[in-house]
C-alpha cells in the first residue's frame, strides 16, 4: 500500500436534527462513548430541512459519505418534517444508486435525544461502510 | 499579398490514415469521428478513427477554438494577495481535417468577432492562429444546406488552407494558402494531380452547386430589418420556440459566452457557452432583463445574424449549414423567417 | 387517421366559431420529412392547417402555461396526462383550456429512422397501412411502421387521453405492456457498470437544455441550474455538473413525469433520457403505487406521506 492510501480516512458529513440526533450525539459525547472521529456535523432544525441539494453538493465536493439523522417517526418537533423527508430521501437514494453511486455513501437514521449509544453505533457502521468503499470518486468535481 | 505556387496533389482514400498518422507526430489532429450514429470533430490519435464519408457533423467544429467550457486561469487567494496562474491554451499546433466549406466560412466570421476591433480574444486566437485547415468539399450536400444563398459553395475554398475534393477512390488536394503549401511540403510522398482529374473536380463542383435546392433570398434582408425592430411578427414567430440551446449551440457562428468563477480544489475562472435563447441570457444582477420574453430573444437571434452582425462586420452571421433547421426540437426553420422578411410579408402584415 | 384529422379540424372550427376559445394549439406540417411543427390557429378558416399523424410529437402542454386567453389544445394520451399534472399544480387554468383529445397512433422515432438509414439522408417519407416508405437519393425502402415506433409509445398504457373535453376519433384498446422492462437490464447490473453506462451517455450532453425545455413539467421560472444566489451546481459540461443536472431534473419530475418521451426525442446528442426518468416512475409505482397524470385530485407522492411508508434504508 502506498503511504498516501494508508493515511486516507473517510470524511463524512452528518446533518443532525437539532431536537434529537444532535442531542443524541451530545449524549454520546458526555457519556464518553467511543466512536470514530470522521464525521463533521451540520446542525439542522429538522431532517425535513435537509434539501437533497445539500446531499448532492456534499458528494460533488468530495465528501466520502453523508449521514442524515432525525427524530423517529411520530416524534418530529414539527410533527411531519421527517415523514415528508423520508419520501424525498427514498427517491433520492434510489435514484443515486440507480445512476451508480455506491449505496453505502448515503446513510439515514432515526436517533432520539436519549439514544447516545445508537448514535455511536450508527456512526461506527457508517464509517466502516465508507472505509470499505474507499475515497469517493464518482460525482466528485475536480 | 503573398505569392505562392498553387499546387494540386492527390491522395488515395486508403492513404488518409497514413496521412493522419504522419500529421499526428507534429500536430494535434482533429477529424470527424463517427460515434454510434453521430459524427463529431474529435482529437484523433491514430489514423483509423477518421470518418470522412459524412454529410455534415452534428456539432460544428467551433469548439476546437471556442470550447464549451474553457478554464481561463486558476487563482489562489493567500496572505500575499491573489496568485494567478494562466491555463495553458495550446499544446501543439493544430490540424483540422475534414472541415466543410460552410464551417470554414464560419471560422472567418468567428475571427471577426473574436479579433477585430478593440479587444482581441487571446484564448481563441492562440489556437486559431496556429491551425492549418484541411477542408473537404461537399459531394452530397444535405437538403437543408443553403450555403450558396449565404455566399458560400459546396466546393468553396474560403477559410481553407488546403481543400480535399472527392473523386471516387481519391481526393485531389488543392493548395489555397501559403500555410497549406507549407504543410504539403512536409508530405513529399504526395503525388501531383493530373490535369484530367482537376477538370473532373471542376465540373463536379459546378454540378453539386447546381444540385443545391434549398435557397433563401437573403439579399437586402439586413436593410429591411433596420425598420423592423417593432414589427408585430416578432410576437408570433417566437411562439413555438421553447428557448433551448440547440440552434445556437450547434451553430458554427454563435459565440455568446458567460464567464464565472468556480471553486473546487482551486479557484477557476471559466468561460462557458451561452445562448440568446435562454431565459437567463442578459439577465442582470438587479434582476432586470432587457430581453424578458421569447419574443425579444428570438428577435435577438434573427437580428444578430442578419442585421447587427452585417452592420458591424459587413457579412451575415449565418453560413447556411442547416444544423439549426435539422435539429430544432419543434422544427423552427430559420429559412422561413428570412424568406418572409425578404418577401415583405412581414411588412405587409404589420400595416 | 384522416377521419381523426378531420374531427380535430371540426372540433377546432366549432370551438373557434362559437368563441369558446380564442386560440387552438395543434400541429401543422413541418419543413422536413417526418416532422410536424406546433401551430397556433385563431381563425376558423385556418383550421385546415391542422394535421394529425404519427409525427405529432411535440407535447403541446408546454404552450398552455401562463396563457391569458382561452385555448383549445390537441392532446394525445401522454399530453393530456401532463396537462392534468399542470392543472393539479395550478400551472394551467382548467377553466381556460379545452382539451381536444385524440387516441395516439404511436409516434415515429426519427432517430430510429436515421439509425436505419445509416448516414443516408431522408428526403421523403410516407406512412400508409402500417407501412412506412422512406425515400432519398438513390434509395426507396419500405418497412413495417412498428420498427420505428418510439420506445415511450411501445410501453404506453394510456394512448387514450384519460382527461379531455372533446374526444376525436375512436378509443383504441390499451396494451398490457411491461412498463419498466426497458430498464430492467440496467438495474440488474452492478453499480459500477451502471455508473460507467451513465457516464458514457451523459458525457455527450452539451447542456443545451432541450430536454428541460420540451418537458411539460419543467416549467420553473428559474431552473435550479440557472439560479445564481446561491449557485447550487456548475453550469459547465464537466461530467459531474452534467450528471447532477440530470439527476436533479429526474428528481424534480419524480411522481410527475408522464413518460411522454419528449426529452429523449429532443436531445440532439441522442441521449436516451427516458432511461433516467423512467426510474423515477418506477420508484413512484413501487413505493407509493402512483402513476402520474391520471387524476386531477389525487395528491402525488412527494406532496404527502403516510406514517407507515417504506423505510428499509433508514437505520
Ligand atoms: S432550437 Fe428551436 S426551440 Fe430551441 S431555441 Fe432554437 S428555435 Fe427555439
Ligand atoms: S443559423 Fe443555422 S443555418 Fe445558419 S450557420 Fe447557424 S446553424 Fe447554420
Ligand atoms: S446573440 Fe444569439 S444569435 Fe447571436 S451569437 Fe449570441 S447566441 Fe448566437
Ligand atoms: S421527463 Fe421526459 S418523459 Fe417525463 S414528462 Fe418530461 S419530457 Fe416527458
Ligand atoms: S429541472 Fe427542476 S428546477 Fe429545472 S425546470 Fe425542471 S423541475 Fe424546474
Ligand atoms: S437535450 Fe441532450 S444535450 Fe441537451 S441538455 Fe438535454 S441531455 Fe444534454
Ligand atoms: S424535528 Fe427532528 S426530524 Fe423534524
Amino acid at each position: 500500500m502506498k503511504p498516501a492510501e494508508k493515511e486516507w480516512t473517510p470524511k463524512i458529513l452528518a446533518f443532525l436534527c437539532n431536537w434529537c440526533s444532535y442531542a443524541g450525539a451530545d449524549l454520546a459525547g458526555i457519556s464518553r462513548m467511543q466512536y470514530p472521529p470522521n464525521i463533521r456535523v451540520v446542525r439542522v432544525p429538522c431532517s425535513g430541512r435537509v434539501n437533497p441539494y445539500f446531499i448532492i453538493k456534499a458528494l460533488q465536493r468530495g465528501w466520502d459519505g453523508v449521514l442524515v439523522s432525525g427524530c423517529h417517526p411520530g416524534d418530529c418537533h414539527y410533527i411531519s418534517g421527517n415523514l415528508v423527508a423520508r419520501r424525498r430521501f427514498a427517491v433520492l437514494k434510489d435514484l443515486l444508486e440507480y445512476l451508480g453511486i455506491e449505496s453505502g455513501r448515503l446513510n439515514f437514521s432515526w436517533v432520539s435525544a436519549a439514544e447516545g449509544e445508537k448514535f455511536a453505533t450508527v456512526v461506527k457502521e457508517v464509517v466502516e461502510k465508507v472505509k470499505a468503499l474507499g475515497p469517493a470518486e464518482r460525482l466528485v468535481k475536480r | 499579398m503573398v505569392v505562392f505556387q498553387m499546387v494540386w496533389k492527390v491522395i488515395g482514400k486508403n492513404k488518409i490514415p497514413t496521412l493522419i498518422q504522419e500529421l499526428n507526430k507534429e500536430y494535434e489532429v482533429f477529424t470527424p469521428v463517427k460515434k454510434e450514429n453521430l459524427v463529431f470533430f474529435e482529437r484523433v490519435s491514430s489514423g483509423n478513427e477518421a470518418f470522412l464519408d459524412f454529410q455534415n457533423t452534428k456539432k460544428s467544429p467551433k469548439e476546437v477554438f471556442f470550447p464549451q467550457t474553457e478554464i481561463l486561469f486558476t487563482y489562489e487567494i493567500n496572505k500575499q494577495g491573489v496568485e494567478i496562474e494562466k491555463a495553458p491554451v495550446l499544446k501543439r499546433d493544430i490540424v483540422l481535417l475534414g472541415i466543410r466549406p460552410c464551417d470554414a466560412k464560419g471560422f472567418l466570421l468567428l475571427d471577426k468577432f473574436f479579433s477585430s476591433g478593440e479587444y482581441k480574444d487571446l484564448y481563441y486566437l492562440e489556437k486559431r492562429r496556429n491551425t492549418t485547415i484541411i477542408g473537404l468539399a461537399c459531394n452530397r450536400p444535405l437538403s437543408t444546406c443553403f450555403c450558396t444563398s449565404m455566399g458560400g459553395a459546396p466546393f468553396g475554398k474560403e477559410g481553407m488552407d488546403l481543400l480535399l475534393q472527392d473523386i471516387n477512390d481519391k481526393y485531389l488536394i488543392e493548395t489555397v494558402t501559403e500555410r497549406g503549401e507549407k504543410l504539403i511540403k512536409k508530405l513529399p510522398w504526395l503525388k501531383d494531380a493530373e490535369n484530367g482529374d482537376i477538370d473532373k473536380v471542376r465540373s463536379l463542383s459546378r454540378n453539386v452547386e447546381k444540385a443545391i435546392k434549398s435557397k433563401v433570398s437573403v439579399e437586402g434582408v439586413s436593410k429591411k430589418l433596420d425598420g423592423m425592430f417593432d414589427n408585430k411578427q416578432w410576437d408570433l414567430i417566437h411562439e413555438k420556440c421553447l428557448g433551448c440551446g440547440v440552434c445556437t449551440y450547434l451553430c458554427p457562428t454563435c459565440c455568446c459566452f458567460d464567464i464565472l468563477d468556480e471553486a473546487t480544489t482551486k479557484w477557476k475562472r471559466v468561460r462557458i457557452w451561452d445562448s440568446c435563447q435562454f431565459s437567463c441570457f442578459t439577465l442582470q444582477g438587479s434582476g432586470y432583463n432587457p430581453r424578458p420574453s421569447g419574443k425579444e430573444r428570438m428577435r435577438q437571434r434573427i437580428m444578430h445574424k442578419f442585421n447587427y452582425f452585417p452592420k458591424n462586420y459587413g457579412e451575415n452571421f449565418c453560413v447556411g449549414c442547416g444544423r439549426c433547421v435539422q435539429e430544432c426540437p419543434v422544427n423552427f426553420d430559420i429559412r422561413e423567417v428570412v424568406e418572409a422578411i425578404s418577401t415583405d410579408i412581414w411588412r405587409e402584415k404589420d400595416e | 387517421m384522416h377521419n381523426v384529422e378531420n374531427s380535430i379540424r371540426e372540433a377546432a372550427k366549432k370551438l373557434l366559431s362559437e368563441k369558446k376559445v380564442d386560440l387552438i394549439v395543434g400541429y401543422e406540417r413541418g419543413t422536413l420529412p417526418l416532422r410536424t411543427t406546433p401551430c397556433f390557429v385563431d381563425k376558423a378558416e385556418d383550421v385546415r392547417k391542422l394535421v394529425w399523424n404519427e409525427n405529432c410529437d411535440a407535447n403541446l402542454s408546454k404552450y398552455l402555461l401562463s396563457r391569458k386567453e382561452n385555448v383549445g389544445v390537441v392532446a394525445k394520451g401522454c399530453d393530456a396526462r401532463s396537462i392534468a399534472v399542470c392543472i393539479f399544480e395550478k400551472q394551467i387554468d382548467k377553466e381556460k383550456v379545452v382539451i381536444i383529445g385524440a387516441p395516439c397512433l404511436g409516434l415515429i422515432d426519427k432517430k430510429k429512422v436515421k439509425a436505419k438509414l445509416d448516414g443516408r439522408e431522408l428526403l421523403e417519407a410516407t406512412i400508409e397501412d402500417e407501412q412506412i416508405r422512406l425515400k432519398g437519393e438513390g434509395f426507396e425502402l419500405v418497412f413495417p411502421k412498428k420498427d420505428f415506433i418510439c420506445n415511450s409509445c411501445l410501453t404506453c398504457r394510456h394512448r387514450n387521453p384519460p382527461i379531455y373535453d372533446v374526444f376525436t376519433g375512436e378509443k383504441v384498446s390499451e396494451a398490457e405492456v411491461d412498463e419498466f422492462g426497458e430498464i430492467a437490464d440496467l438495474e440488474a447490473k452492478p453499480a459500477k457498470e451502471r455508473w460507467e453506462h451513465f457516464k458514457e451517455e451523459l458525457d455527450k450532453c452539451i447542456r443545451c437544455y432541450a430536454c428541460r425545455e420540451v418537458c411539460p413539467l419543467c416549467y420553473c421560472k428559474t431552473c435550479f441550474v440557472d439560479q445564481t444566489m446561491p449557485i447550487w451546481f456548475g453550469k459547465t459540461n464537466d461530467l459531474s455538473d452534467t450528471m447532477i443536472y440530470h439527476l436533479v431534473r429526474a428528481f424534480h419530475v419524480a411522481g410527475r413525469c408522464v413518460d411522454c418521451g419528449a426529452c429523449s426525442r429532443a436531445c440532439p446528442m441522442n441521449i436516451n433520457l427516458r432511461e433516467v426518468v423512467k426510474k423515477t416512475e418506477k420508484i413512484m409505482k413501487e413505493r407509493y403505487d402512483y402513476t402520474a397524470g391520471l387524476s386531477l385530485e389525487k395528491i402525488p407522492p412527494l406532496g404527502e406521506f403516510k406514517i407507515d411508508d417504506s423505510q428499509e434504508f433508514i437505520k
